[in-house]
């Protein structure tokens, strides 16, 4: 009972200083990779319904993005990186850190239609691939619309 | 009864107003749905293109009431039309200054379309002549302009609400029909030529939007080139 005690409350303090280590600048840095990383894995599929279909290429395209849907990035949403600049200056808006109700379900959507995808690009049907691409785009749409700040 | 009517809106400029109608709604629909229709938005933009390139010089060559002269809103004809003293047919000096400001935003919503991206996988045709940054600063700005095309679109409907149901005038009619009940002079001009050209000067800008005339981007480099992994 004892030592559970002490390794949960080891592990709540190692966690903390985890998340407490990552300096803001990093964490909007990676923030910001995940999601170019994922355009371009985007951009394959698109390429690939729009031409001519390599069931290999999307399947790998949609296994990247399924991976960084369920990497956990959330954590890169530190309390105060609503502002700062990553790789370029962060595009997020307050909002997303006051609104977690909102932001949770658009993310849920989100990985939810990732793990579709995954599952759509390892079957090989070209034109199942384009409609899941859709609905996956719209997901990304249903938090830009929100919580991502327009120049 | 009076039964007297005359030729107001010209055949091009009905069907130029109501594909409008529907070209503006389709690409509202398409904007907020998103995923695969974002493709469809594209699309329906360079209609739109078209549409507004043609309105442009149906506005110097068309028929009578169609032409920007003829309804263009001098701040004389605005204040005679608030004191009630303009009697005119056509567009009235207060709904022109209306039709001036549709035109003028839904040009720079279809511009700045042209340009724009949404960070998911779609980017206008001419996105590739502007890069990234500008191209963002551009979609902010056909965020924008969106908002004020829905005001001028409401209070479009709401003066033709105000017309019918105060002034006892069916605006809608005309803009179907073409004709007018009245005494007013019936448009002359807009003759097949004028049409021919104002087809053919929307051809070109649709042409010249759709980015068909860019250089092809260069050939990626052949898979052999890149690592095998």
């Amino acid at each position: 009972m004892k030592s559970k005690l002490l390794l949960a409350l080891v592990s709540i303090t190692l966690a903390g200083t985890a998340a407490a280590q990552i300096k803001p600048e990093d964490a909007i840095k990676w923030r910001q990779s995940g999601y170019g990383f994922m355009a371009w894995n985007m951009a394959r599929i698109k390429m690939n319904v729009e031409g001519t279909y390599n069931k290999e290429e999307v399947i790998k395209a949609a296994n990247a993005i399924q991976a960084i849907a369920n990497s956990g990035m959330g954590a890169l949403y530190l309390p105060g990186t609503d502002k700062g600049t990553g790789w370029e200056k962060t595009r997020v808006k307050p909002e997303f850190f006051t609104n977690r109700d909102a932001v949770n379900k658009a993310a849920m959507a989100f990985i939810k239609e990732a793990n579709e995808m995954a599952k759509v690009a390892a079957a090989g049907d070209a034109a199942a691939t384009k409609e899941q691409l859709g609905k996956l785009s719209a997901t990304c749409k249903g938090c830009h619309d929100d919580f991502k700040i327009k120049d | 009864m009076n039964h007297e009517k005359f030729r107001l809106w010209d055949l091009p400029t009905r069907v130029f107003h109501w594909a409008l109608v529907l070209a503006i709604v389709a690409a509202i629909v398409s904007g907020q749905l998103g995923g695969n229709l974002i493709d469809w938005h594209g699309r329906i933009g360079l209609f739109i293109v078209g549409l507004l390139a043609f309105r442009l010089a149906w506005g110097v060559v068309g028929s009578t009431y169609a032409r920007f002269l003829q309804f263009l809103p001098t701040p004389g004809k605005v204040g005679a039309y608030l004191r009630g003293e303009w009697h005119g047919e056509g567009h009235n000096p207060l709904g022109a200054l209306s039709v001036f400001g549709l035109l003028a935003l839904l040009t720079a919503q279809a511009g700045s379309g042209l340009f724009a991206n949404d960070d998911i996988t779609f980017v206008g045709p001419l996105f590739d002549l502007v890069g990234k940054n500008l191209s963002n600063r551009l979609t902010g700005i056909h965020f924008l302009v969106s908002n004020a095309i829905y005001v001028l679109i409401a209070l479009h409907i709401a003066a033709i609400a105000f017309y019918g149901h105060v002034r006892r005038q069916n605006l809608v009619r005309p803009m179907l029909t073409g004709w007018k009940e009245g005494t007013g002079e019936s448009a002359t001009g807009g003759g097949a030529l004028a049409l021919i050209l104002a087809l053919a000067v929307a051809g070109a800008a649709v042409h010249g939007a759709s980015g068909a005339w860019l250089p092809a981007s260069p050939p990626s480099p052949p898979a052999a080139e890149t690592p095998n992994w």
